[in-house]
């Protein structure tokens, strides 16, 4: 599913945000990639959308090598990842029916199935119907994360990235969110969450990827 | 289908930033106006110019003791001369009279003005297709060879300035044309900047949930080039509304002074070229500010 074979990537004045990772994960797989802040976490998803690009090394999402893809080649690429934030990046001034909306207009998705399908994955998320027309700063943080994964779910995608998906709820929320996460999981999708809390990492028992420094910790 | 999407999309976009769109279109109106209005100025003031031309005569004066003979021989060769319509003599006793009825309220100022003083002369019209500053100027220089012409006057200078003045303003036009459209382009270019910043963050979820580069940055140049339209659209309205008004309530007391005036807006291929510089300087915009920040 995801191949990374010895990547270096550095940031303009010479901050290194990654050097020489290699790691695979699975298809089906649930994996932690942990370490503390500016340990090179966001970095490492943002190469996995081709967000960014690795300075050596290569990588590989669903067979495609991503370091070489065109740049008319990423949208494709993207269709097929959700991505979760910390701070949910919802559109304020759009209802949350029009947030889910977004994605399948984006990539031309037929009109009149977009209703259905946007229902469909809210209940998914455990949301009702009540919420469709509500605004996201109406909501709970935990409403808005769960809007926020229905966005990432919509086009079913074959991974989901999480940027520290937790990182603004209350640890009775982060159970909720991480539950769901699981669930999306068992129904086949691959997940990776990004997260710097190490209780979340032991209660759930899943793989590691640990980084230190940018580097991949022993 | 896909195309009422993205213009419905460019509305939802314009829409949602209302107050700063209507603010730049006012502005591209206003240098359009300017643009617009820099152009029908010659294109009238040719037509002023035409009718000014329509009164130039010019009066050949004569020296003192001409005999009667040769004044009428005179008349006969300058009636054969090419370019001239009609030539009428006035005496030394008919140019008295003229003056003395002009100048009839002064009373008894006059009496006694010898008819000696005033100068027997031809007044000299022109065919329609010899009234140009150039032809007149060189009827003029020719006229003055004549042995027995005292001076030659014709309102030549003015002509020659006010011809001058014509090819200044049209060469203006096209300077002030390149300001207005460098202004239009910056002026769309940070409408469109602003716009993009205030939808940054939907931006930035379209481009990751797998959006294409054009759909996402095409409303925006559609946004630049409809502001740019709808600027020279609204310069035009405004023109207009000002030509009808200058036609109908200024014209008139102008035309008492240098005849009927034929006044007229601008042709329909100039406003053509004036509503697609407003959408290229509109698009150019949009495209300035997307290569800068999307």
């Amino acid at each position: 599913m995801i191949h990374f074979f010895q990547v270096y990537k550095t940031y303009p004045g010479t901050i290194k945000a990654l050097a020489n990772i290699s790691f695979k994960i699975e298809k089906g797989e649930f994996v932690f990639v942990t370490g503390p802040s500016g340990a090179g976490k966001t970095t490492l998803l943002k190469l996995i959308i081709r967000a960014e690009r690795p300075d050596r090394g290569e990588i590989l999402v669903n067979k495609r090598n991503v370091s070489r893809l065109k740049n008319s080649q990423i949208p494709m690429l993207r269709r097929t990842i959700g991505f979760v934030f910390q701070d949910f990046k919802l559109l304020n001034n759009k209802t949350v029916y029009d947030n889910v909306a977004l994605v399948l207009r984006a990539v031309g998705h037929n009109k009149r199935e977009i209703p259905k399908r946007v229902r469909q994955v809210l209940r998914v998320v455990g949301l009702e119907d009540w919420v469709l027309r509500q605004f996201p700063l109406k909501l709970s943080g935990g409403e808005q994360q769960r809007v926020a994964i229905a966005r990432a779910l919509i086009n079913t995608p074959s991974l989901i990235l999480a940027d520290e998906p937790t990182g603004n709820l209350d640890p009775e929320l982060t159970v909720e969110i991480m539950n769901l996460l699981q669930k999306v999981n068992t129904l086949g999708t691959t997940v990776v969450v990004a997260t710097h809390n190490t209780n979340l990492v032991s209660q759930y028992q899943k793989r590691t990827i640990p980084l230190y420094r940018g580097k991949m910790a022993a | 289908m896909a195309m009422l999407t993205l213009i419905r999309r460019t509305f939802g976009v314009m829409k949602e930033n209302g107050p700063s769109h209507v603010l730049s279109i006012g502005t591209i109106a206003v240098a359009f106006f300017l643009f617009a209005a820099f152009l029908l100025l010659p294109l009238n003031f040719a037509s002023f110019l035409e009718a000014w031309e329509k009164k130039v005569q010019i009066i050949l004066y004569l020296k003192d003791g001409v005999e009667e003979q040769r004044i009428l021989q005179l008349k006969g060769e300058l009636q054969k001369e090419e370019g001239i319509r009609e030539v009428r003599y006035i005496s030394q006793r008919t140019a008295r009279e003229s003056f003395e009825r002009d100048l009839a309220g002064y009373g008894g100022i006059l009496k006694g003005l010898k008819e000696e003083i005033f100068p027997a002369s031809f007044e000299i019209t022109m065919e329609e297709h010899f009234r140009t500053p150039a032809r007149i100027r060189s009827l003029a220089s020719k006229l003055s060879t004549i042995k027995e012409a005292e001076e030659v006057q014709y309102g030549g200078l003015w002509l020659e300035r006010f011809s001058l003045f014509l090819y200044i303003l049209r060469w203006s036009v096209w300077i002030l044309g390149g300001v207005l459209i460098i202004i239009i382009i910056s002026v769309t270019a940070n409408t469109v900047r602003l716009t993009l910043y205030n939808k940054k963050t939907e931006i930035e979820i379209l481009k990751l949930v797998g959006a294409t580069d054009a759909f996402v940055k095409l409303p925006f140049y559609l946004e630049g080039g409809l502001q740019g339209l709808l600027g020279a659209g609204g310069a035009i309205v405004l023109l207009l509304a000002v030509f009808r008004f200058f036609f109908h309530k200024v014209s008139p007391y102008i035309s008492l002074y240098f005849g009927q005036l034929r006044l007229s807006f601008l042709p329909p291929n100039m406003i053509g070229w004036i509503l697609g510089i407003g959408v290229v300087s509109g698009l150019l915009g949009g495209l300035l500010s997307l290569r800068k920040a999307a």
